[in-house]
Formats: structure tokens, C-alpha cells, sequence
């Protein structure tokens, strides 16, 4: 049976650091690299928990965001999925925004003509801008134009063209350059 | 180089600081924590483990030194590292890299600074 040293209060603090670093990897390491990361991590510190106590074991790691930073340099991989699911996020609210706007537009015109209700759609075959008044109000919540818009910024926030084979990726590769000039 | 208070520069310290880990690596099988105590033994204090960490994952990422988990009675298993083959080849070349250096650096260094440099002739 294992026997510690050190206290629990100690351990959560080790925790906190533990998943601090680990925020800064979410979603931009492998899980198993991760996994491997943390527990190593856990033993060191409690390593030196044991010699210093677990405030002096914590600070001596530094600035733990630099340090999830390095262990980033070491690790990362070619898709950065947490941006990538950022940039959904963000892709849906603004389209479901946009969409609200127009059901509101949409809403005061019937008010504004006596109306009592109606339906519209402002780009046929897209879910967002379409919709319907009557007592109350429809409009999509999730429809495949929500899905593509968000894959499509997925795919450009987690810069998934960088987990293509270098083979494809050689033409753009050669376009972008990587040769540096010194300045005159 | 250490200052009168016995510190050394730490950037200067990071980039020898693989060499140093695998100098030590190489002398002794370690765990993170446990190197980071060997370096401070050694008055090498500017280096923390939260450089000394990353240095290690990186060196068994190029395959420089290899891993092992050794249990331990106070927590989750350690993880001992040894150089491996291109450890020591990496090793070699950064001391022979190391050392030209210090040679080279060494007639300048030892030369008295001048009170003011000299004027440069137009």
C-alpha cells in the first residue's frame, strides 16, 4: 500500500497546478501524451512536496501557463482542435445572432402591416434565415447549414490542412515560402 | 557565468542545459525532481523544474534518452530516464561543440577590457 506524506491539502494544490497546465493542453496534445504528462508531473511534485511542501514544489514550476507552453513546443500537433472548436462556437452564435436580427425584422414588418403571422426564408435551403410568426415564433436551432458552417470554421480555426500528408501539402508548402532574407 | 552573488545567467544556462541533462543522465539514471537537485548540488540554482521538465520531455521526443516507470512508495511511479545511443552521440558532439567554443572565446575573455573602446579610423 502506498503511504504518503503528503497531506490532502497538499495534493489538491498539486492537482490545481496539474490541471492548470493541463487547460493550456486541452485539445492540442494527444490524450495518452497528456495523460503520460500529468503523471509525471503528479510524481514530481509530490517528489518535491515531500522535501519542500506542496506551495514551494508549485511555485518552483513557474509561470504554469509558460510551462503548459514549452510542453506545447515539445508536443503539438498538426491540428489545434480546441481552436477549431472555438471558431464553431463562435460561428454558431454569430449565425444564430444574425438569424435572431432577421426573425426580429421579419416580426415587426407583420406587426408594422396589420399582419397576424407569415413565414419566411430569406436564403432558400438555408436553415438560419428562415422561419415563422404567428403567436409565438419558429426558427432553427440546429439545421445542416448550421453543421456546415460550423465544420467549415472548424476545420479553419484548428488549421486541419496542417494534418494533411506532406505530399499534398508540398504545393502550398513551396507557395508560402520558409526561405528568410536578411534585411538590407 | 556566475555574477558576485554566485547566480548565472539564466539564458545562457538554457542553452547548455540538454548537454547538462544528458551529462548527468549519463552519469546516473534520474527522475525529473531528482535532477533538478543534482543541477542545484552543483550551484546551477537559476535552473527550475519547470525548465528542467520540458528539457526532458524533449530529449525523449528526439529520442535522446529513453524512459522508464519505477514505482514509487509516496505516489504515482517515477519516470527514470538514461541516454540512449543518439543520446551519447549527442552528447559527444555538444562537448566537442562546448568545448571549441570555450576555446575560442577563451583569448578574447582573457584579454584586459579597455577603459574606453578604441576610435574607429574614418
Amino acid at each position: 500500500m502506498n503511504q504518503s506524506r503528503v497531506s490532502f491539502g497538499d495534493r489538491l494544490r498539486i492537482e490545481l497546478a496539474i490541471l492548470r497546465i493541463d487547460w493550456e493542453l486541452d485539445g492540442r496534445i494527444p490524450w495518452r501524451v497528456r495523460r503520460r504528462l500529468k503523471n509525471e508531473l503528479r510524481s514530481n511534485l509530490i517528489a518535491a512536496a515531500e522535501s519542500n511542501g506542496a506551495m514551494a514544489a508549485v511555485s518552483q514550476l513557474g509561470d504554469l501557463r509558460a510551462l503548459g507552453a514549452s510542453y506545447l513546443e515539445v508536443y503539438r500537433g498538426r491540428l489545434d482542435a480546441r481552436r477549431g472548436a472555438w471558431a464553431a462556437f463562435i460561428t454558431y452564435v454569430a449565425v444564430q445572432a444574425l438569424a435572431m436580427a432577421v426573425l426580429l425584422a421579419f416580426q415587426s414588418g407583420i406587426a408594422a402591416g396589420g399582419g397576424h403571422g407569415g413565414s419566411y426564408e430569406l436564403l432558400p435551403g438555408f436553415g438560419p434565415f428562415q422561419g415563422s410568426v404567428n403567436h409565438g415564433f419558429e426558427m432553427e436551432i440546429l439545421s445542416p447549414a448550421h453543421l456546415v458552417l460550423m465544420l467549415v470554421a472548424f476545420l479553419i480555426g484548428s488549421r486541419a490542412w496542417r494534418a494533411l500528408p506532406r505530399g499534398i501539402r508540398r504545393g502550398r508548402g513551396s507557395a508560402a515560402g520558409t526561405d528568410w532574407r536578411p534585411g538590407p | 557565468m556566475p555574477d558576485e552573488n554566485g547566480a548565472h545567467d539564466s539564458q545562457l544556462l538554457k542553452g547548455v542545459l540538454s548537454m547538462a541533462l544528458l551529462r548527468l543522465l549519463a552519469e546516473c539514471e534520474s527522475y525529473g525532481y531528482e535532477l533538478v537537485g543534482r543541477l542545484h548540488e552543483l550551484g546551477l540554482k537559476q535552473i527550475h523544474e519547470g525548465s528542467v521538465y520540458p528539457a526532458l520531455s524533449r530529449l525523449e521526443r528526439e529520442g535522446s534518452v529513453t524512459a522508464r516507470l519505477v514505482s514509487s512508495n509516496s505516489g504515482p511511479a517515477r519516470k527514470y530516464y538514461r541516454p540512449s545511443p543518439a543520446g551519447y552521440a549527442s552528447l559527444a558532439e555538444c562537448e566537442v561543440a562546448w568545448t571549441t567554443l570555450v576555446r575560442a572565446l577563451e583569448p578574447i575573455l582573457s584579454r584586459p577590457v579597455p577603459r574606453r573602446p578604441q576610435e574607429a579610423r574614418t
